[in-house]
């Protein structure tokens, strides 16, 4: 509990993600209480602001403009979520850059990318990736990060080999890496002292328990009754899944084997694949929550017969009369009503697109850079389409136009005040 | 090459044009919004400007309440209306961000301004006061009236109809049919529904109607697209401007071509001659013998050197207009 005087963030804290590098208290407050008032307009110019300033910079450190984007972004949305845009600018903000090796050893890259493997639903996938790009191979925050991931999955044996290849490339700083490899081991000593402990109690006393899913020996001379006592040498064998005797007390011979998954049979864990090099990023297999709104009315489960066909059934017959319809002078006034895009897909408001991951995306951009460096584009866009698009949010012209007289004016505004206040100091 | 049915207006905007508008009772007045921070009244019959009032920033758009008042806003965010008799302003209200659209409808006596504070903001002309404020999802770049209906394009290629005597809610939430931003939507004068242009070369024309029926006739097409040395140069499509007789539409593009196209027939009915530069604006009058033509580059492609800004002013005949 907090002590002293300003804590009313303790009231939402359950909806403040936690920052790795933490919260500015003020921040803080500054963000819950716009959201309470619900004052975005000034968020909006904040945020209209860093977009034009991305645009319009003309320096040599553009990664400086997004990596305050982002950190104000951070702080100015406490619960992260689909508000903040925060997905859309780290991604951009990484990919923007692919092609830059300049910025491949600089830590503030190497943390945007960090940042965006943590939003993505396969980080290790990510985590491969940057290793094949060669970017960020000198940082200990990358490594840190990695084995971190490995050891959410339970895999502590790659999160310590994640620490070896860091210092076997030498990075940096050691000693930090140093620091979080002793503490990861201390972390997965504890973890087997616990594992042993739990071994040891489970061998002390050992009653015969009833094994789900175990053939029993049946009892009695005609039918197969089952025993009462269904432990111990009742238990004829333990498969792991169910059989189909040779006469079938119940249902059909051509049902088919319910396989019932048994997980000490099963080999340990999806292999990983062989580290080599990566043309392009995987494609990620995580389908949870990424597959968008389509039309559910035209799924159909199909009818199956006695026999197990499967059949479809037959439209239902047109009536044979004239529905009758009443005739009334004026056509039933329109109410107003809600149009499900579930139900008519005609004016869905987000159409249903091909399942897209941020891991294809970043594929995609990689092959069409590749085609823009070697072939011929076909079409040719007559204005300036990296400007408009190369923010986390669009432009229009005049918008493009607008910041271009905004910073005019300023520059004005500041020119007069010097001379100014040259002509007063004289 | 301008032909005898075509001339130039005098003293036009030192800027970009950002909007020209016929008034929608005498046919030959004519305002013009410019970056400039000006808005002008013309008489386009003596090719004479009668009027000019400033506002404190480039303007983005203005529109007609009545043949004596002009609406006009811009990058100020202030609302202003002008007296065109007594040559008067008064400052109607303020949006938070840049005004981008005014538009009146008649049918329900109200002005409407669009913003990039991602409002659209409704406002009573006669006293003249707000009369209500309305959150769009996004930036809001273009709007037309269709009777009382009201389309509003934002950002994000999102489409979204109100009916203006009940903002309560939105009517229909659309997505542009079109990949690319969204940059004019104008509704048809028979208010069955509207055409939407892109900055990719591309026009799609929609309905209104949700019935299923209505919807499959909606259809999108290319246009503005010149082919040079085998590569396709595509380019945004600025304007569109719709003849309020014939139903059909003129389109202008960054290209510097204006075409006409009958929508029913899906063909073109005419292209003009190329102008000097980007087509910012177009603008049938209303009873569509005269089109008005704002060639002004829009700086689509930064701060290059280009063509003055120059507004035509285009007798169209029914050969050029009408259906065949």
């Amino acid at each position: 509990m907090a002590e002293g005087g300003d804590v009313d963030w303790e009231l939402s804290k359950e909806n403040i993600q936690p920052l790795r590098r933490g919260r500015a208290i003020s921040a803080l407050h500054q963000a819950l209480s716009q959201q309470q008032e619900g004052d975005s307009s000034a968020i909006n110019q904040q945020r209209q602001a860093f977009e034009s300033e991305l645009r319009m910079y003309d320096g040599d450190d553009p990664l400086n403009v997004w990596d305050r984007y982002i950190r104000w972004t951070e702080q100015t949305f406490p619960q992260g979520g689909k508000e903040s845009n925060l997905a859309t600018i780290l991604e951009r903000a990484v990919t923007r850059f692919t092609e830059e090796n300049t910025y491949f050893d600089d830590p503030r890259y190497v943390e945007l990318w960090i940042k965006f493997a943590g939003n993505c639903p396969e980080p290790l996938d990510i985590y491969r990736y940057i290793q094949a790009q060669g970017i960020g191979l000198k940082q200990a925050s990358l490594y840190i990060a990695w084995s971190e991931q490995y050891e959410n999955n339970g895999n502590y044996r790659k999160a310590d080999l994640v620490y070896q290849e860091g210092f076997k490339k030498g990075a940096e700083p050691h000693d930090k890496l140093q620091q979080f490899h002793k503490a990861l081991q201390a972390r997965v000593s504890r973890q087997v002292m616990m594992n042993v402990e739990e071994d040891d109690s489970d061998e002390e006393h050992k009653q015969p328990e009833r094994v789900s899913l175990a053939e029993l020996k049946s009892r009695g001379k005609k039918k197969a009754i089952a025993p009462i006592n269904r432990v111990g040498s009742a238990i004829r064998s333990v498969h792991s899944g169910m059989q189909s005797h040779a006469a079938p007390a119940l249902g059909n011979a051509s049902n088919s084997k319910l396989v019932v998954f048994d997980e000490n049979k099963s080999h340990a864990g999806p292999s990983e694949p062989k580290l080599e090099a990566w043309k392009a990023p995987p494609t990620s297999k995580a389908k949870e929550n990424k597959q968008k709104p389509g039309v559910w009315c035209d799924v159909k489960i199909p009818l199956k017969t006695k026999f197990g066909h499967t059949l479809m059934a037959p439209p239902p017959p047109k009536p044979a009369f004239q529905p009758f319809v009443e005739e009334s002078d004026q056509p039933p006034t329109m109410t107003p009503c809600k149009i499900n895009p579930a139900v008519n897909t005609v004016l869905s408001a987000r159409k249903p697109c091909r399942e897209e991951t941020p891991l294809k995306r970043l594929q995609d951009h990689h092959q069409q850079h590749n085609e823009a460096v070697s072939g011929k584009p076909q079409e040719q866009s007559m204005y300036c389409k990296e400007l408009l698009l190369s923010g986390a949010t669009e432009f229009c012209f005049e918008e493009l136009r607008a910041e271009r007289y905004f910073k005019k004016m300023r520059q004005e505004v500041g020119g007069q005040k010097d001379e100014a206040s040259a002509s007063a100091s004289n | 090459m301008t032909g005898s049915n075509e001339y130039k207006l005098n003293q036009g905007p030192d800027d970009s044009i950002s909007a020209v508008k016929f008034s929608p009772s005498a046919t030959q007045f004519l305002l013009v919004s410019s970056w400039d921070g000006t808005v002008r009244l013309f008489d386009v019959g003596s090719n004479t400007m009668r009027m000019k009032y400033q506002h404190s920033a480039p303007v983005l758009d203005c529109a007609f309440y009545d043949p004596t008042h002009s609406w006009s806003g811009g990058l100020d965010a202030q609302l202003k209306t002008h007296d065109l008799n007594t040559d008067q302003d008064t400052i109607v209200g303020t949006h938070d961000a840049p005004i981008r659209c005014v538009e009146y409808c008649p049918e329900v006596n109200v002005m409407v301004t669009g913003s990039w504070d991602r409002s659209v903001r409704l406002w009573d002309p006669r006293t003249p006061c707000n009369a209500g404020t309305f959150t769009q999802p996004e930036k809001v770049y273009t709007l037309s009236v269709a009777g009382d209906r009201l389309i509003v394009g934002t950002a994000g290629r999102r489409v979204l109809v109100w009916d203006l005597r009940n903002m309560g809610y939105v009517l229909q939430r659309r997505e542009s049919s079109l990949k690319y931003q969204t940059r004019c939507i104008r509704a048809f004068p028979n208010k069955q529904g509207y055409a939407l242009s892109s900055i990719e070369g591309r026009v799609a024309v929609e309905y209104l109607d949700p019935s299923l029926e209505i919807q499959k006739k909606k259809y999108a097409f290319k246009c503005h697209r010149l082919k040079e040395e085998g590569i396709e140069q595509v380019y945004p499509v600025n304007a569109i401007s719709f003849h309020s007789i014939h139903n059909t539409f003129a389109t202008g593009g960054s290209d510097g071509f204006v075409n006409i196209w009958d929508p029913f027939n899906k063909k073109r009915l005419c292209q003009f001659h190329r102008y000097p530069t980007s087509i910012a604006s177009l603008a049938f009058n209303n009873d569509g013998t005269m089109l008005a033509i704002a060639a002004s580059y829009m700086h689509e492609r930064g701060d290059i050197n280009h063509p003055e800004n120059t507004i035509f002013i285009r007798q169209v005949t029914d050969a050029e207009t009408k259906p065949k």
